[in-house]
């Protein structure tokens, strides 16, 4: 494989360096989970990384669509995180506490439960990378009709379906009037998959107009050539049908009388909230505010966090980043605390928020 | 030192390319600030400015101090002994790709070098290995030709379109 063909999570080292008898879990192999586990394992850690889907990558391998994301770049880099560096990958493992879950998509593909108690006795540090799947409902009536997907509802069966497992089949949209709700990446991405598996029709609702499309206008254009239609200004009041989706109603400004867009399949793109384990125990809320000792580091002393799961829904460069930071703040903070240290350490830098200019959703 | 067309380049297909922010963020890791900037076009598509090294460099001509020169494998690098106190920064602007940016912190300018200590050990520009997408690659300048698509040229042209207004054709 050619090294253009490979996203070299571990690039801050030609080669690890020798074991330095250090072990590190990490929960979530998504781009935050894998650059953390590169950049420790350069360093000469023992690196355990847990996920509880078949493969890793995250939203790289399980949302984003393939055209416009390489899976085999991201797999040649997991693979040379495996052989060359020594990671040991522990997929279809959901990591958890005891508290009754929450019910994010993607579970039905863990076979084994772990502890978070039980990685943090068995590792020297932790790292939370877990991402942001729930989405966000739009909480309005109807939203619970069948034929209502949300947007990773509507993409995760498509990649995952991919990837062999039984049972588990892309949207039957095809031949059906589709529409989707938001104008964000996700949103483009459903709207393009939809018409790829045959919609007969896919409408786009925003409540902003064209220029405020946080997708942008390029796309805007690409998916109305593509054959979908762009319907600015349009606030879902509510889905129609009985049982199962007729239509959706919206609100158009300077106009008493509403709209009806007739659907068989909705989907609904504005955006996901982060799902960690143990939110509560690790004190997120400091973290998230830049209230700790440590850069990254939770509640709980040796538990640091990064990605998607602590900024919220951002993009693949931030979250890599935040993982990056956690990795070196963590190993800095191990240094130390090896030579009784710890009070030495000087945060210059808050955890950085999502920037509105930049986010996606 | 002569400027030879030989050597390696940056070079980002605009059209596979998604905007996701990693070459930055990766390079601000490593070079504490970075060195190439994402900007959303008038269209709203977000992509990163980048250096491209080019074979005749404005940079290198506009510095009266000779604190731009080109290394050996090609890349045009800043030599930060030479560019600190200079209060006119005409590289910045004799940039056609606006990829020189002032700086509070050091020397007045920074601008990428390709990864300069990366490549002293054998190692390839930190974005290139990062990029999920493989957009951006490290190429001799020769494969340049062969990675320029019709659909990368068409997205450069984009992008140029965003950087200079009144030069649209
Ligand atoms: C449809 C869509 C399109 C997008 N398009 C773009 C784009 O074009 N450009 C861009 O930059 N960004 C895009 N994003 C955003 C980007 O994908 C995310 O910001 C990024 O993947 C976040 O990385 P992460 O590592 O924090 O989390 P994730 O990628 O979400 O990875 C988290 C991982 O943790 C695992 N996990 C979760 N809980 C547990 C548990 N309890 N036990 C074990 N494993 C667990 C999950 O299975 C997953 O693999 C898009 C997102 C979506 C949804
Ligand atoms: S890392 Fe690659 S895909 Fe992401 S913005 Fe940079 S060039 Fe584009
Ligand atoms: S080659 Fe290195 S210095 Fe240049 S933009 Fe990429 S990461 Fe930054």
């Amino acid at each position: 494989m050619s090294s253009s063909d490979t996203m070299h999570f571990a690039f801050v080292r030609p080669d690890p360096l020798p074991p330095n008898g250090r072990s590190v879990a990490i929960v979530g192999a998504g781009p935050s989970g894998l650059a953390a586990a590169g950049y420790l394992a350069s360093l000469g850690y023992e690196v355990d990384i847990y996920d509880k889907l078949p493969k890793a990558g995250g939203l790289m391998t399980f949302g984003i669509p393939s055209q416009r994301i390489p899976p085999a770049r991201i797999q040649a880099g997991v693979l040379e995180l495996e052989r060359k560096y020594g990671v040991n990958f522990h997929l279809q493992t959901k990591i958890c506490c005891s508290a009754p879950l929450h019910e994010e998509e993607g579970d039905h593909f863990s076979c084994d439960i772990r502890g978070l108690g039980e990685l943090v006795e068995d590792h020297d540090a932790v790292i939370i990378c877990t991402g942001s799947w729930k989405s966000r409902a739009l909480n309005i009536p109807g939203e619970h009709l069948s034929g209502v997907y949300t947007s990773l509802q509507f993409l995760f069966p498509i990649r995952a379906a991919g990837y062999g497992k039984p049972g588990v089949t892309a949207p039957a949209v095809q031949g059906l009037d589709v529409v989707v709700i938001g104008a964000g990446h996700s949103a483009a991405d459903v709207a393009h998959s939809a018409l790829r598996l045959g919609a007969r029709s896919v409408s786009i609702c925003y409540r902003k107009t064209r220029r405020d499309a946080p997708c942008g206008l390029f796309e805007i254009d690409q998916l109305e050539a593509a054959g979908a239609r762009f319907l600015e200004q349009h606030t879902p009041v509510r889905f129609d049908g009985e049982g199962s989706l007729a239509g959706l109603v919206c609100r158009v400004p300077h106009q008493e009388e509403l709209v009806y867009i007739p659907a068989q399949a909705a989907a609904t793109a504005i955006g996901e909230i982060p799902t960690p384990p143990f939110a509560k125990e690790l004190g997120l809320e400091n973290v998230r505010k830049g209230d700790v000792k440590w850069l990254n580091m939770t509640a709980i002393e040796n538990v640091f966090v990064a990605g998607d799961v602590l900024t919220g829904p951002s993009k693949i460069g931030k979250a890599i980043e935040s993982g990056l930071k956690a990795a070196r703040s963590l190993a800095n903070w191990l240094d130390l605390k090896a030579q009784s240290r710890q009070a030495e350490f000087q945060d210059e830098e808050r955890v950085p928020r999502p920037s509105p200019r930049t986010s996606p959703h | 030192m002569s400027e030879s067309p030989a050597g390696k380049v940056l070079y980002v297909d605009y059209s596979t390319c998604i905007g996701c922010e990693t070459c930055e963020t990766v390079c601000g890791f490593l070079h504490d600030a970075p060195r190439i900037h994402m900007t959303r076009t008038r269209d709203g598509v977000l992509v990163p400015l980048y250096c491209r090294h080019c074979e005749k460099a404005h940079c290198i001509r506009a510095c009266h101090r000779g604190a731009l020169a080109r290394d050996r494998d090609g890349a045009v690098v800043l030599q930060p002994m030479l560019c600190r106190g200079c209060e006119t920064r005409e590289c910045t602007q004799s940039c056609p790709y606006a990829a020189m940016v002032l700086t509070n912190k050091g020397v007045a300018v920074r601008k990428c070098d390709m990864c300069s200590e990366r490549r002293a050990i054998g190692l390839g520009p930190a974005c290139a290995a990062m990029c999920p997408t493989g957009a951006i690659r490290f190429l001799d300048r020769c494969e340049l030709a062969c990675a320029e698509t019709e659909a990368a040229k068409d997205a450069e042209k984009r992008v140029l379109a965003h950087l200079r207004p009144s030069a649209n054709k």
